[in-house]
């Protein structure tokens, strides 16, 4: 374990004998770049919580892997809840296999918005590992670590999140709409077209309904299935989903995606069949 | 002849009322004689002249009915509409009841009426022997009355007056044994109505009886002599005397019928909760014993362990009684239930009354000494019986759940500490059995336990699955109470591991936690302590956990007492961070002062 390394380890190289004149001004800038990490590194440590965040941020915003570590030093010591969301987040922003473990420590702290800053945090690493913390985070009993670990499982296309997100999506779950919804390729279009009658229909209605304003989804083909699913929502949620797709896509080049949405919304304001 | 003579002294001496306050007692040789007048059988055996095991029934409905059930062939003998307003009492050819306020006799081989008389006053009790029926009764304010019957004609034989209150009086083999202000017990010659004897108890008050073909038995609630010579010192250390210890989860269980309330007269409540005992060969010394309570009979050894139990589905059993070969029960349903006094196995569960009766049975009484049915290689199912009584949902016997987790965690093996923890998973258990069963969780440190205990734990706070750790805190504490003790290897991996995860789980309440790192420390044996290392560094500058005392002290204390110099260096440095919180410091600091 590491956890008595409050100033990081030294990574900076010793220089070789008989250096030249330009190699001792690069040996004194990084001394001067050990020196500030090594100060950020205190800070971090400190009683200070605001100065400890900041010098999260900073020791994340640096390619310095002196840096990075002093994060992964300040994490295993035990960092403080507003300090430690900071540093979860600062230490994904140069994402490094070692992380993995430090970042799942804190995916089941006591404290909610820890948790799901280490999710958020856990999204950018493909490892099994990684993503096995997101899968749990969406069992969490707190809502707003489920919402982070859906977050987490869309961006980092976590394929074994989606059952626990249909399960989700089927008590209501935005997040877990949002999240299945940025996930969606075609087949899972087709599975979520199956879930009618099974989730609420207005979480269904707003989950592919984003399906259809995602640029990336294709070809028209596909979005007009994804029209057809949410004409066969009842709710009042799918023609409010129609109406921003219809809204949200210019008329020409015509689409007949876009035609069909308007036919079914047409026809449902006109009371006809629906 | 001696006792012929005795006996004729004894009644020469009777003047005034028959039973009053001057009357010699604890005359060692009168006693002697009238015990020696009884006609008791040799062996143990029916009080019916053919000797055949009977249980009459008085079952409810529209209409009471009387049923007569032959034991030994295992059929009804009769049945009859009757008003019966008291129990049945059992004489040679005949039986004796109450209906309107009269003593009515029936045949005993076919349940119709042979002779009937008024009972000329507040009935007191009643009672029957071979060839005598005998009533107790009070006529006015102050006095009360024996009178002997004779059981074929009905034919009034004697009476006997009294100047003090008379209990419910019992036959035992041409002896009638009245009590008399609750501190005596006479021995009344059934054929003329004579005191033969007379027993005052000395240092304990005469209020039940209970009598066997054989034996008789009396006494009070704290206690049971048997009737022999030695009864005439009227002193317990000098009789033939018994206690037996009976948990106080079965309140209210008594030796036998209280004979000074007339309402045991008729079968009550007070039939389903008796102690049930046979006659030894000789004395008092009692060894096994069973206490029939209401749907269950429990068996206890000498000293009072439990040894057995017995819990009748769904209904109570109405009436018990030990013929000394068997425990015979019957319940409100009907069902005949017969027990190995020594090991509870149930040889006889039998409907005896299908179709004979749509009423309940209100009581009943057997007429069965010495008799069983044949043992035929019956289980003992004890465990499922304690089991059952645990798990019952019936609210009138939740301290008879009490025993019945108290029993069942005295027995080893992974099973039964399973059934204990279903008693804390049934919602519908009470809070204080639930309580009961978390303590002896903690005291039984069963090591073949453990698995089952860690299995317990693999239930998490999980919003999709809707679950919740059941009972954490408890079996961690159970699983603490096992360090020290030889475990399987594999067991406590599997133990730690299930304990782990409750570590780092983000619900887990402080008070469980607590108890979780208590339980890893007790047996880990050192594979513990890089996870409780990490989860001190991880909240030892915490706002919520980093300032809780309780806390505190279990991860301090279980890194100072079961680690080692590392992890005195890492309490060291944490007491040394200017971020712990101060109350952890400070625990750090004692629990390091000797170092």
């Amino acid at each position: 374990m590491r956890v008595l390394a409050f100033a990081c380890a030294g990574l900076v190289g010793a220089a070789p004998a008989g250096a030249k004149p330009d190699q001792k001004a690069d040996k004194k800038a990084v001394a001067g770049k050990k020196a500030v990490i090594d100060q950020l590194a205190i800070a971090l440590a400190g009683v200070d919580d605001e100065a400890a965040a900041k010098a999260a941020d900073e020791l994340g915003d640096s390619t310095d892997p002196a840096a990075h570590e002093a994060l992964l030093d300040g994490l295993a010591w035990g960092l403080r809840a507003p300090v430690a969301v900071q540093a979860a987040s600062a230490l994904a922003k140069h994402p490094a296999p070692p992380d993995v473990s430090s970042l799942r420590r804190y995916a089941t702290h006591h404290n909610p918005t820890v948790r799901g800053s280490a999710l958020t945090a856990l999204a950018l690493y493909p490892d099994p590992v990684a993503h096995a913390a997101v899968v749990q985070g969406l069992h969490d009993p707190a809502g707003v670590v489920r919402a982070s670990a859906a977050n987490a499982a869309a961006k980092a296309h976590v394929r074994e999140a989606i059952e626990p997100l249909f399960a989700l999506l089927a008590r209501g779950e935005e997040p877990a709409a949002r999240a299945l919804a940025a996930m969606a390729d075609a087949d899972l279009v087709r599975k979520l077209g199956d879930q009618l009658g099974k989730v609420p229909d207005a979480s269904l209605a707003l989950c592919l309904g984003l399906v259809l304003r995602r640029p990336d989804f294709g070809p028209d083909a596909e979005r007009v299935e994804v029209v057809r699913a949410i004409g066969k929502i009842t709710d009042q949620a799918a023609v409010n989903a129609l109406t921003d797709y219809i809204d949200a896509t210019p008329k020409n080049p015509p689409r007949p995606s876009r035609a069909e949405a308007e036919k079914m919304v047409e026809a449902r304001l006109s009371g006809g069949a629906k | 002849m001696k006792s012929a003579l005795v006996l004729a002294v004894v009644l020469g001496a009777c003047g005034g009322p028959v039973f009053h306050l001057t009357s010699p007692d604890n005359d060692r040789n009168a006693l002697t004689a009238a015990l020696a007048h009884r006609n008791l059988p040799e062996q143990p055996a029916p009080l019916n002249a053919s000797r055949t095991p009977r249980v009459f029934v008085v079952a409810a409905g529209p209409t009471k009915q009387l049923i007569a059930y032959d034991l030994q062939r295992g059929a009804i003998l009769w049945k009859q509409n009757a008003d019966v307003e008291s129990r049945i009492w059992v004489g040679g050819n005949f039986i004796v009841e109450v209906e309107h306020k009269q003593l009515v006799a029936r045949d005993q081989q076919t349940g119709t009426v042979t002779w009937q008389t008024d009972i000329p006053g507040e009935f007191i009790g009643a009672t029957a022997d071979a060839d005598r029926a005998y009533v107790a009764y009070k006529e006015n304010a102050s006095t009360w009355w024996l009178a002997g019957f004779d059981g074929a004609s009905g034919k009034r034989l004697w009476k006997a007056d009294a100047d003090g209150v008379l209990g419910a009086p019992m036959a035992h083999g041409g002896i009638v044994y009245v009590p008399y202000n609750q501190q005596w017990l006479s021995l009344v010659d059934g054929k003329t109505g004579a005191i033969a004897a007379r027993i005052r108890g000395i240092d304990e008050g005469i209020s039940m009886l209970r009598v066997t073909s054989r034996v008789a038995f009396y006494g009070s609630k704290q206690g049971v002599f048997r009737l022999d010579e030695r009864s005439a010192s009227g002193k317990r250390a000098d009789s033939s005397y018994a206690q037996v210890v009976v948990p106080p989860q079965l309140d209210k269980t008594t030796y036998g019928r209280d004979t000074y309330d007339p309402v045991q007269n008729a079968y009550t409540a007070a039939d389903r909760a008796r102690i049930l005992y046979a006659a030894p060969a000789d004395g008092m010394e009692l060894g096994a014993y069973a206490v029939h309570y209401f749907r269950f009979v429990f068996g206890f050894a000498r000293g009072g362990t439990l040894v057995w139990a017995y819990s009748n589905p769904r209904v109570e059993l109405v009436a018990s009684e030990d013929t000394g070969a068997a425990i015979l029960a019957i319940s409100q349903t009907g069902d005949l239930v017969a027990l190995d006094p020594a090991n509870g196995a149930v040889r006889l569960d039998q409907n005896i009354l299908k179709g004979a009766t749509t009423g309940s049975v209100l009581g009943a009484t057997f007429d069965a000494d010495g008799w069983s049915p044949s043992a035929q290689g019956e289980k003992t199912e004890t465990v499922a019986a304690l089991v059952s009584i645990a798990r019952d949902h019936d609210a009138r016997f939740d301290r008879v759940k009490e025993l019945a987790v108290q029993a069942l965690a005295k027995l080893p093996g992974g099973e039964v500490t399973q059934e204990l923890l279903g008693v804390l998973a049934d919602t519908r258990a009470p809070q204080h059995l639930k309580d009961v069963v978390v303590d002896l969780l903690v005291a039984r440190k069963d090591p073949a336990s453990l698995s089952v205990l860690a299995a317990q734990l693999s239930a998490h706070d999980d919003f999709l699955l809707q679950t919740q750790p059941l009972a954490l805190g408890p079996v961690a504490k159970a699983i603490a109470g096992l360090g020290g003790a030889k475990l399987d290897p594999a067991a406590v991996a599997a133990a730690l591991a299930a304990l782990q995860s409750h570590l780092d789980a983000p619900t887990t309440q402080v008070a469980d936690l607590v108890f979780v790192i208590d339980a890893m420390a007790a047996i880990g044996g050192g594979k513990e302590r890089p996870a409780l290392g990490s989860h001190l560094l991880l909240y030892h500058a915490d706002d919520d956990l980093g300032s809780d005392p309780a806390w505190g002290k279990a991860i301090v204390l279980a890194l100072e007492n079961h680690g080692g110099p590392g992890e005195r260096e890492l309490l060291r440095q944490v007491a040394a961070d200017p971020r712990t919180k101060p109350d952890l410091v400070a625990i750090i600091r004692d629990a390091l002062a000797n170092d």
